[in-house]
């Protein structure tokens, strides 16, 4: 039948192409009418009765605008097509810059992520051990009774793909309503250690380079990264360089063969956590040959090391004594340590050594979900400062970051247990009384205590109350820690059954999350309610609502206010402002109070313009200047700090701390780290020694164990897995293992194997020489599918600065399934 | 694409033969629509050209031959453990109710034991002709990975070693050894399918003496 199809499609196959050469020239690849199998979104422009028709007369009757991709940090733009209140096409959006019309597998699909047969469609509450379905004015009473019962034992779990309202929202009712701590995001697991690292070296948070490094390094260095499958349009931006005629070298430094190695020149296969000893390494040439930037270092660098007992600040120290802890790591130390050849490192180092090459470093989780994850970061960037490779385009250490607004939302709105909007922190009374008088609560409304961090919380929650547990209702909002925790059998199986514990989870699909809760919200999603996020590059986003959400799906800042006013109607004081008024309050045009918290009014207003404007007032003061909501409604994103000239026009910023592209480095600086954390305009130049890992592989359990994404699916597979096209290119979860290891444990590509740790067992198929090729005692596991939980197998040791666990090493034993 | 109705595959065909074509439609067309063709007038039918090009099993006879040799029996697509082998549309006349694959739905993951040849009586399928099945192209404008992002999907999934490789991060076919399974065509998860599957109808026919 299928060939029927192709036969019968000639006679208009050619009026196809000439369709698709006309939009591939308005955006690189594009149109998203379907492959003909069971696609049910764009199954109206799909092949068929009438396909030609369909799509030239559709294209009239198609609403077209413009919105962020849901899915990864990237943050590129698509064009939306809706039609009949239903999106039906997806196109590359060519005006957007990050992607310049091009998108990923997943990107052309982003659509059909709304019209899985499964959404969640009403609210479900779970009696005698089975959801069932009540109303919204229950459901929200009940989240309302809960919380109010003991608003100390609540706590929030939020996500990077908040949208910076949603976060905005979340953030003002815990901290500055409740005068609750206990909130905290999944991009703890994601990219806390990356924070840490910027704050350790910096003094403030966020890359100071941006895609446009991409587009003028020479030298392209992957710490542990993989971006063609998982930051594919960026890796494409770099690559196609070389179609252009360009040279651009490619250095993959990683613990496995990626897809990214393929189009690497150098691929340095490295132990397990000992990327601490590679950096080090560098850093000691870079001194002992003497080729390091003398003059960059003398202007702008200090020198630190870990101090006793352990802080994030850690010791000034001073160049020789750098020196001499550096010493350390000769190239052939590094290669007993690393097992990545001397010669290696010294190619490295060389390469840093040179002014006349730009370098850009890359890293996303394999340098943060690490135990030593802040030590790392600070270490890149070190040998960035040391070397000079900083501030010039092309020249820069970025870290990306998974989920779409982790930046945006969980960085910058601050939705972290210590952490307040704008950069400030609750430990610090100043911040304290600055953010209590934006929201107009009373002065010490905001604990200056920090909440329970992502692990911390969780295992709290699983803890019975009579056994020390202090939390008993949690929220979980736009993530699925069911299946992202690490060590689930731990940090979440264990709730089941505890009859003090109630789970609270605002969703759009069944997941191993709304499997243990206790109240579902259904959820609007994407581009069914208004929304902004913030990616990897400093760039926030805006779009607006395009259809409506299914059944009774609903937005979850909606979902945040109704809860907080049914707690301000049960007279929780922490719900007003210091007049007496409820703290959500929106008024129209006239001074009248609008309730937002009835769905009816919602939308009478955009709340999130609203929230927006409010939340602006918090970003000054560590210079991520934000523009108006109206500014990001006219753009593809501005990168902040976003400042406006004299001529009254809003002003984004491509490269911070350098003179004429940041507007806050004064004319004649050159370079100025103006939060520098010693107050002197300096970065900090870390050292940090290599430690061993928590696990290491031992005769019990023998193998290393990472963990991490695939290119079809995106984090744990809710959206994409519900795609048909993906779902088919990737259908369920593997275990990549050497060839020689699978000789030797007498499994072929295809054959069942166990893998155990001291935490938990899974049973996946092999796949040897497949995408990804770990070495020898290494393997590799995909974490998307829901039906085989890596994490519960996944060890939850964590950074002692950034609390981030470390899913991508631990020790487990590997052999072949003996069916009985 | 069977299995999930609730009765096997050999059921399918005998209901085939009392129901005939109220099941065929029913089970294929929502499946892929295809656009009705008007029924050729003024033309001299030639039996050449009248020859339905469906995608059929592994080791079939050219065309007619298996046309001549088919009995409709079954037994292959009972056979199949992938559930890739369907009967034929019965409007499809003499055709009608034949094996064919419907890579989409379901597709040919050859199976080294080659379960259906094995278990074809009549001998349409034979293990001495060749296992091609169809030719495969990749359509570049539609590929993700010949548009400048990155997948390699059907290069990996596909189950013949040597028929696909990546060249520069681009999958490339080897058309003398492709077989036409039809795996790249279903795990391929470009916006428009890239794969295009051109079944074979003139295919050798062994020789009397195998």
């Amino acid at each position: 039948m299928n060939q029927q199809r192709a036969q019968q499609a000639s006679p208009f196959e050619s009026d196809r192409r000439n369709f698709l050469k006309l939009t591939a020239m308005a955006a690189a690849t594009s149109v998203a009418s379907s492959t003909a199998f069971g696609s049910s979104a764009f199954g109206e422009t799909a092949f068929g009765a009438d396909s030609t028709d369909a799509t030239e007369a559709g294209a009239s009757d198609v609403r077209w605008d413009k919105a962020p991709c849901r899915f990864c940090g990237t943050g590129c733009h698509v064009q939306v097509g809706v039609r009949e209140g239903k999106v039906v096409a997806i196109a590359g959006d060519p005006l957007a810059e990050v992607n310049k019309g091009l998108l990923c597998m997943k990107g052309y699909h982003v659509g059909l992520a709304l019209y899985g047969k499964d959404r969640l469609t009403q609210p479900l509450l779970r009696v005698d051990g089975e959801l069932q379905p009540i109303s919204w004015e229950r459901a929200i009473q009940i989240a309302a009774e809960k919380i109010h019962a003991a608003p100390e034992r609540f706590a929030f779990y939020g996500s990077g793909q908040w949208t910076i309202p949603e976060g905005y929202a979340a953030q003002k009712f815990m901290k500055g309503g409740l005068g609750n701590n206990h909130i905290d995001p999944n991009a703890r697991l994601c990219m806390a250690s990356a924070v840490t690292g910027f704050i350790a070296t910096y003094g403030v948070d966020e890359p100071a380079g941006c895609y446009d490094d991409l587009d003028q390094c020479d030298v392209l260095i992957t710490w542990g990264n993989n971006p063609a499958e998982m930051h594919p349009v960026l890796y494409s931006r770099v690559v196609d360089r070389r179609s252009r005629g360009e040279t651009v070298e490619i250095i993959d430094i990683s613990t496995r063969r990626t897809r990214t190695t393929e189009h690497a020149q150098r691929h340095l296969v490295f132990r397990p956590h000992s990327d601490l000893a590679i950096a080090n390494g560098i850093a000691h040439l870079l001194i002992a040959n003497g080729n390091y930037d003398e003059e960059f270092v003398n202007k702008h660098c200090a020198f630190r090391a870990p101090s006793d007992p352990p802080t994030l600040p850690g010791r000034p120290i001073s160049f020789d004594e750098y020196k001499g802890f550096v010493a350390e790591y000769t190239p052939e130390h590094v290669e007993k340590i690393s097992g990545v050849p001397a010669d290696e490192i010294r190619y490295l180092a060389a390469l840093f050594g040179r002014r006349d090459v730009k370098i850009t470093s890359l890293w996303c989780m394999g340098m943060n979900q690490h135990t030593q994850g802040t030590a790392i970061n600070c270490l890149v960037h070190g040998i960035h400062l040391l070397s000079g490779h900083f501030g010039r385009a092309g020249d820069a250490p970025t870290s990306l970051t998974g989920q779409p607004s982790a930046c945006g939302t969980v960085r910058e709105v601050g939705t972290l247990a210590h952490a307040l909007p704008g950069g400030r922190v609750v430990m610090n009374s100043e911040h304290r009384a600055q953010s209590e008088q934006i929201w107009n609560v009373p002065a010490g409304r905001i604990s200056p205590m920090p909440g329970f961090h992502t692990v911390a919380m969780w295992d709290s929650f699983c803890t019975p109350l009579a056994d020390g547990g202090k939390l008993d209702t949690l929220w979980v909002q736009v993530t699925n820690p069911g299946q992202t925790l690490p060590n689930l059998h731990k940090l979440f199986n264990r709730k089941e059954g505890l009859e003090d514990k109630f789970l609270i989870v605002s969703e759009v699909y069944p997941t191993a999350t709304t499997a243990l809760a206790d109240l579902v919200f259904p959820s609007a999603m994407w581009v069914e309610k208004n929304g902004m996020f913030g990616n990897s590059e400093r760039r926030t986003q805006q779009w607006f609502k395009q259809v409506e959400p299914p059944g009774d799906a609903r937005d979850d800042v909606w979902q945040t206010i109704a809860v907080a006013h049914r707690l301000h109607e049960l007279g929780v004081p922490g719900m007003k402002d210091k007049d007496g008024r409820f703290l959500f309050r929106e008024e129209d045009s006239g001074g009248k109070e609008v309730p937002i918290w009835e769905w009816e009014h919602y939308y009478d207003l955009n709340v999130d313009e609203r929230l927006f404007e409010e939340y602006r007032k918090f970003t000054r003061l560590k210079h991520k200047d934000l523009a108006p909501y109206s500014e990001y409604v006219k753009t593809r994103g501005l990168r902040w700090p976003v400042v406006q000239s004299d001529a009254g026009e809003w002003r984004e910023t491509r490269f911070r701390f350098v003179e004429e592209q940041d507007p806050y480095v004064a004319k004649g600086k050159g370079i100025d780290f103006y939060h520098s954390p010693t107050h002197d305009g300096r970065a900090q130049v870390w050292f940090s020694p290599y430690v061993d890992p928590p696990e290491s592989p031992d005769e019990a359990y023998p193998f290393w164990l990472c963990t991490g994404r695939v290119i079809e699916h995106w984090h744990t597979g809710t959206m994409t897995r519900r795609i048909p096209q993906l779902d088919r290119a990737m259908p369920r979860a593997y275990v990549e293992l050497h060839r020689a290891d699978a000789e030797a444990l007498g499994v072929t590509s295809g054959d069942v194997v166990v893998i155990e740790s001291r935490r938990g067992r899974i049973e996946l198929p092999a796949w040897i020489d497949g995408r990804g090729q770990p070495p020898r005692g290494s393997v590799f596991v995909p974490f998307f599918d829901e039906s085989k939980l890596i994490n519960e197998v996944t060890l939850d040791a964590y950074d002692p600065f950034s609390k981030q666990p470390d899913y991508k090493k631990c020790a487990v034993s590997v052999r072949k399934l003996v069916k009985p | 694409m069977s299995g999930d109705e609730g009765f096997s595959r050999r059921d399918l065909f005998r209901r085939l033969g009392a129901r005939g074509k109220e099941v065929a439609r029913a089970r294929l067309e929502p499946v892929i629509p295809v656009r009705p063709v008007a029924p050729a007038k003024n033309i001299e039918p030639r039996t050449r050209h009248r020859v339905v090009p469906l995608h059929r099993p592994p080791g079939a006879l050219d065309e007619e031959a298996f046309l001549a040799a088919c009995t409709k029996c079954g037994d292959c697509a009972s056979a199949c453990p992938h559930g890739a082998i369907v009967p034929a549309p019965a409007r499809f006349g003499p055709a009608g109710l034949t094996p064919t694959i419907i890579p989409m739905a379901s597709a040919c993951q050859m199976c080294p034991d080659t379960p259906c040849i094995t278990s074809c009586e009549p001998r349409a399928l034979r293990i001495e002709q060749p296992l091609r099945m169809a030719e495969a192209r990749i359509q570049p404008w539609a590929c993700l990975a010949h548009q400048g992002t990155f997948c390699s999907v059907c290069v990996e999934r596909c189950p013949v070693p040597g028929a696909m490789e990546l060249v520069d991060g681009k999958p490339i076919i080897d058309a003398s050894i492709c077989t036409g399974c039809g795996v790249c065509q279903y795990v391929c998860p470009a916006p428009e399918n890239a794969i295009l599957l051109m079944p074979l109808t003139a295919r050798p026919t062994a020789s009397p003496s195998s």
